[in-house]
């Protein structure tokens, strides 16, 4: 079986480039990359492509988590290690791997709220402008509020066992780091960043007609 | 023809979501086959961990070391677990106090001629809240080694029946392990086998002894 650590890196490299595209840094990246997609010059589209790659990321850490939690359940051993880091000590513990009120899994949990927040990103991506918009911003800011104290609690299990669990981390980092996109985009709207005023395409096709005519 | 563009992404993008999540349940579905942890006959057996006595000393204990994670039917190698839920002032566990030490012997191999697979003797002493139950690490002790001068049930534990065990008692004076494993009452058996998957309950089989579904269960497995 591969090494479930060197996954770790499909996680953790969208979710950096992501929060690149969304820092101060993903104006020099975009600016180099627009030559390849025009649309990468706008920040907010850079931004909401970062979000969307944040997003899906926690979707498929929480999807892997949960075949992790059904593999250990199996009797299998996934990523056991005497070292801190070892997420089967973490989601084989059958005291602290499923939520205190439902009984579910917290993959399973991972899974719906980062489908939610998916939703949000894809509608706000594809129709930045829509009335309903900035309060879609403005729900997935307070999901992924809600979501630091759950990880909280997550983060108190793994002090108690003195285990890490890297898989659930890496979910718990694509969380805060969506949490900062919607708290971002919520200031572009306020500065007045958000509007694509001249829109690449437009000004591409100005460009075709002055060739033209 | 009017259209609302806005609604239209919404209802795209809701669609997509879903059909990511559906294939991300599918996965899961096909590739793996999870099981519950509970302690209904088929469930993984829930941790059982705490101070043990082994007779001399109190170390810690963890059902985990006793298991083998690839086991397979019919494989004798494999150790079974038989766990006990017992409070040391209640009258029925005293009164079987006897029979589990005969039964502990003999599948454990320790006297007598059982072919069968070594099936370990584990007992949970926890302290129920009900009055007149007052128990501790000394009267464990006491109960499990037969001697001292503790009172078990209202008379003394060096006179309870049979002779003393020889398999470890846990301290679940907390009830810690009691809750997780959710036992109504005690004494309460689970066979477990050597996967750690829970074979019998007492709880389940009311009508069948220790002894009848050990005999049961394991013998039919090695047929297997």
């Amino acid at each position: 079986m591969v090494d479930q650590n060197l996954l770790l890196i499909a996680y953790i490299l969208p979710i950096a480039f992501g929060l690149v595209l969304m820092t101060k840094a993903g104006d020099g990246l975009g600016a180099s990359l627009s030559g390849r997609n025009p649309l990468l010059k706008h920040a907010r589209r850079r931004h909401m492509l970062g979000m969307n790659l944040v997003v899906f990321a926690g979707f498929a850490v929480s999807v892997h988590t949960l075949w992790i939690s059904n593999k250990i359940s199996e009797g299998g051993n996934v990523c056991s290690s005497a070292t801190v880091f070892s997420c089967d000590d973490v989601l084989g513990n059958a005291q602290y791997n499923t939520d205190p009120v439902f009984n579910i899994p917290w993959g399973m949990i991972g899974i719906f709220a980062f489908c939610g927040l998916m939703f949000i990103t894809n509608c706000v991506s594809k129709e930045p402008d829509a009335l309903w918009a900035e309060n879609y911003l403005k729900y997935g800011k307070y999901m992924t509020a809600l979501g630091l104290p759950i990880i909280a609690l997550l983060i108190s299990y793994e002090v108690a066992m003195e285990k890490i669990c890297q898989f659930c981390t890496m979910a718990h980092i694509a969380n805060v780091v969506c949490l900062f996109g919607f708290w971002r985009a919520g200031k572009m709207h306020e500065e007045g960043l958000w509007n694509d005023e001249e829109p690449v395409e437009a000004e591409a096709e100005k460009e075709e007609g002055k060739k033209f005519w | 023809m009017k259209t609302n563009t806005e609604a239209d992404v919404r209802t795209d993008t809701g669609i997509k979501i879903m059909a990511l999540f559906f294939v991300a349940i599918i996965f899961l579905a096909v590739t793996t086959d999870p099981i519950k942890t509970g302690t209904k006959e088929g469930d993984r057996a829930p941790p059982l961990e705490g101070l043990a006595f082994n007779g001399s000393s109190w170390y810690a204990f963890d059902m985990d070391d006793y298991l083998t994670v690839n086991w397979t039917a019919g494989d004798v190698e494999g150790q079974w677990l038989l766990v006990e839920f017992m409070d040391t002032d209640c009258p029925f566990c005293v009164r079987s106090a006897g029979e589990m030490g005969q039964d502990a012997d003999y599948f454990m191999k320790r006297v007598g001629d059982w072919q069968g697979p070594v099936v370990n003797f584990i007992a949970s002493a926890t302290e129920l809240d009900i009055p007149g139950h007052d128990s501790s690490q000394d009267e464990i002790e006491a109960f499990r080694n037969k001697n001292g001068e503790e009172v078990c049930a209202g008379s003394s534990c060096a006179s309870r029946d049979g002779e003393s065990h020889h398999f470890v008692y846990i301290d679940d004076l907390d009830q810690d392990n009691m809750k997780e494993w959710k036992v109504p009452g005690t004494p309460a058996y689970f066979l477990i086998q050597p996967d750690g998957i829970v074979a019998w309950s007492s709880t389940e089989n009311t009508d069948e002894k220790v002894r009848e579904a050990i005999f049961r269960l394991t013998l039919n497995n090695e047929e297997a």
